[in-house]
């Protein structure tokens, strides 16, 4: 009985997945009208690539600067609409097409074969070489790819030079990171040997970095794989044909290399004088604000919700109860990542305008939810009986009695519980940054991009991240102790 | 006098474990029942089930005429109200001072006002002498002390009927006395009160009937005077015998 209503429940929860992927594609192509009518162009791309995409500060903000960027920017001026820029992990982009949350990618992205079958490209804007990155130190060992035997090569994952690597380089190992930076660490500390990477992106790395180098290992290039296009939506051949009109006259004048390809090294440069992290001091805030926020919103949504989850799952009725079981054991057996992204692609393909911030915290308070209602459960259950019994012996009704009774003594009991709860979530909340909110871990991308430091970021967000959780822990304590007293 | 509570073929059983059997009883308004019995007998649950913190298995409950049972919540509520209990642990609410645990119901339930509950509370406090601890906590006063705030609590809701599940076995020996007279007190006042309790000495004097429970039916009953001098039946015998020596 109890085991049916529970598979009813998966059931239920697997067609709530699957609906929002079946009816995206639209009857006829109305894409270019709908991308005018809402008077803005989304357009996704993986801001750590330069000098295809990346970001730069100007007059204190923090812009998103290079080719593509510059390319996006004259179609939607071509268009006549304005841009908005969605940053996120190069792995997500193509999901975020697919799910309508972004109108188009530019991303210095290859038309493959493969990603032709869910995807519309444009014509190749421009064409790069595939070149590997490497320790200076290495520069006599490492020449050609015959040289790497036996070695580690690191590549983004879902990129053009991961499958390069995993085809052209079989005795490798390849080792996949979402971040290009992350990569760029690995490199340093010999976790890797080399990072595959496309020429342009991988010079800018090497200017910035003295211990780094360029090489041409050679790789067998299909010139049709190796350019960069834009990419839409499948069936979205209005906005291809647009694109490909703006595409053909930025060659036309060579805006590409007269134009976009010199702004953004200026950019480079201006970012890679300002390495002192006291220049990014504002990135770093911005990240806290938002770690701040998403965690205070979610302990708020989180209690209120796991309070309702723990009075259903106390419920004398067995569908109630069932109902809360579930949700609770099924949120706490799955990981917060999953979760984030599901509600981020998979609810976000139904409610179109749903935007990453919400959907984070969506995802963040539901989650804490589950495991509040655990520890507010606990502590009621801790309520001796006899507390209950006196309560309705007066004549108060159940919900008096949970209400002056049992939730105040409840509470006092579990604070410590709940205290640690809000703690761990401003660490949890920072699996927010995979879906682009711009939280401290996120920031700390961005400053890792801009400055093409890896490890010195990463020590102060981390130094950040203690100081709000020591922080919080003794305000916690402080209040705690006070409420032992009275 | 009328039959302020009515008990009809009143049964209750745990699973398999048939803990009350068919039990036909009738409490008369201003009466003093001291119910007794071996531990186990089922006493508790018998007087659980006049409240119906226990749910009868069979019968009924009847109070100034209205079942007990197959009402709505509120309903029982509203009943429940006239109906004051003090239990073996005292049950006081540690999360609110002397005052606020005798307030708390007249405030929510009865919707008094504050400065009206406030009056009646302190005039409680004073009729069990604890006029000086009304800013105190529970955690912070004696067992005793803690048992006359919790009848005085439930006295403040106005109650027909007073009912108590062995008061004083949970106290410091010398702490008995201070709650008997409180009890005895409000027995001289007039209020009805069915008492489980193993205080002989008290059921001798105050009660106006004994009613003697044992393997979970009434066995027998009288007045002090007779149960305790010429018990009829073998089990009452059997039990005086052991408690009196
Ligand atoms: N909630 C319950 N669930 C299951 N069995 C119960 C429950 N409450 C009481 N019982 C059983 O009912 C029987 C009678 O218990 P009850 O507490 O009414 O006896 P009592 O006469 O009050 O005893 P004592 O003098 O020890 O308080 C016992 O066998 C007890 O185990
Ligand atoms: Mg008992």
């Amino acid at each position: 009985m109890k085991k049916n209503k529970f598979f009813l429940f998966i059931i239920i929860f697997l067609l709530a997945l699957i609906i929002p992927f079946t009816h995206v594609k639209a009857a006829s192509d109305n894409y270019l009208q709908k991308v005018k009518d809402k008077g803005t162009l989304v357009v996704g791309t993986s801001a750590d690539y330069p000098p295809y995409e990346f970001t730069a500060k100007e007059n204190g903000k923090t812009k998103y600067v290079g080719l593509d960027i510059s390319i996006a920017e004259r179609f939607a001026k071509d268009i006549g609409v304005k841009l908005k820029i969605r940053n996120m992990n190069f792995d997500s982009l193509l999901v975020a097409l697919e799910t309508h949350k972004i109108d188009m990618v530019i991303a210095g992205m290859n038309p493959t074969p493969e990603r032709k079958t869910s995807v519309a490209f444009s014509k190749i804007y421009y064409t790069g070489n595939q070149y590997m990155l490497i320790n200076k130190s290495d520069a006599a060992r490492f020449k050609k790819i015959k040289d790497f035997k036996g070695q580690t090569i690191g590549a983004q994952t879902g990129s053009l030079q991961y499958s390069l690597v995993k085809q052209q380089m079989k005795g490798n190992d390849v080792k996949g990171l979402a971040k290009l930076n992350d990569l760029v660490i690995a490199l340093q500390s010999h976790k890797v040997n080399a990072v595959a990477m496309e020429e342009a992106t991988a010079k800018a790395f090497a200017e910035n970095n003295r211990n780094l180098k360029v090489i041409n290992p050679g790789f067998d290039i299909d010139a049709s794989q190796t350019g960069s296009a834009i990419g839409f939506s499948k069936g979205a051949d209005s906005l291809v044909t647009a694109a490909n009109k703006t595409i053909d006259e930025i060659k036309k004048d060579n805006l590409i290399n007269k134009k976009y390809i010199p702004a953004a090294a200026k950019n480079m440069t201006a970012n890679s004088k300002k390495k002192s992290m006291m220049n990014y001091w504002t990135y770093f805030a911005k990240g806290i604000e938002y770690t701040l926020i998403i965690t205070v919103v979610s302990v708020f949504f989180g209690f209120v919700l796991g309070t309702l989850f723990a009075l259903m799952r106390l419920s004398r009725s067995k569908f109630v109860h069932g109902l809360a079981v579930s949700y609770i054991e099924f949120v706490r057996g799955t990981p917060l990542m999953v979760q984030v992204m599901f509600v981020y692609f998979g609810v976000g393909a139904v409610i179109q305008s749903l935007p990453a911030l919400v959907a984070g915290i969506i995802a963040v308070s539901l989650n804490s939810a589950a495991y509040v209602a655990e520890v507010i459960r606990s502590g009621i259950e801790s309520i001796p009986s006899g507390q209950t019994e006196a309560s309705r012996s007066l004549g108060m009704s159940q919900k008096e009695t949970y209400r002056y009774i049992i939730i105040p003594q409840a509470l006092k009991n579990i604070w410590p519980a709940l205290g640690n709860e809000f703690v761990t979530l401003i660490k949890e909340s920072s699996i927010v940054s995979i879906i682009g909110v711009t939280d401290l871990m996120y920031q700390m991308q961005l400053v890792q991009s801009a400055t093409y430091k890896g490890v010195i970021p990463i020590f102060i967000t981390m130094v950040i991240y203690f100081l709000m959780t020591f922080g919080l822990s003794k305000v916690l304590g402080y209040f705690e102790g006070k409420m032992k007293h009275a | 006098m009328p039959n302020l509570i009515e008990v009809q073929n009143l049964g209750k059983s745990f699973g398999d474990n048939e803990v009350l059997k068919n039990i036909n009883e009738s409490v008369k308004k201003g009466q003093v029942i001291c119910v007794i019995g071996p531990s186990g007998s089922g006493k508790s649950t018998f007087l659980r089930c006049l409240n119906v913190l226990e749910t009868p298995s069979t019968g009924k409950v009847l109070f100034e005429g209205n079942s007990l049972t197959g009402i709505s919540e509120s309903e029982l509520n509203n009943l429940r109200e006239k109906m004051g209990m003090v239990f073996q642990s005292f049950n006081l609410f540690p999360n609110m001072n002397v005052i606020e645990n005798i307030k708390l119901a007249p405030l929510r339930v009865k919707k008094i006002s504050d400065t009206e509950a406030t009056q009646r509370a302190k005039e409680l406090l004073e009729r069990v002498g604890l006029a000086d601890k009304a800013e105190q906590y529970p955690q912070s006063l004696s067992g005793g002390q803690q048992q006359r705030v919790a009848i005085a609590r439930a006295l403040a809701m106005n109650p027909e009927v007073m009912l108590f599940d062995e008061p004083t076995s949970a106290l410091d020996p010398e702490m008995v006395g201070e709650v008997l007279k409180v009890m005895q007190d409000l027995a001289e006042s007039g209020m009805t009160m069915v008492v489980v309790t193993h205080e002989m000495g008290f059921a001798k004097e105050v009660a106006d009937e004994i009613w003697f429970m044992a393997d979970g039916s009434i066995q027998e009953k009288g007045t002090p005077e007779t149960f305790f001098k010429t018990p009829k039946t073998e089990r009452a015998q059997d039990f005086l015998s052991k408690i009196l020596n």
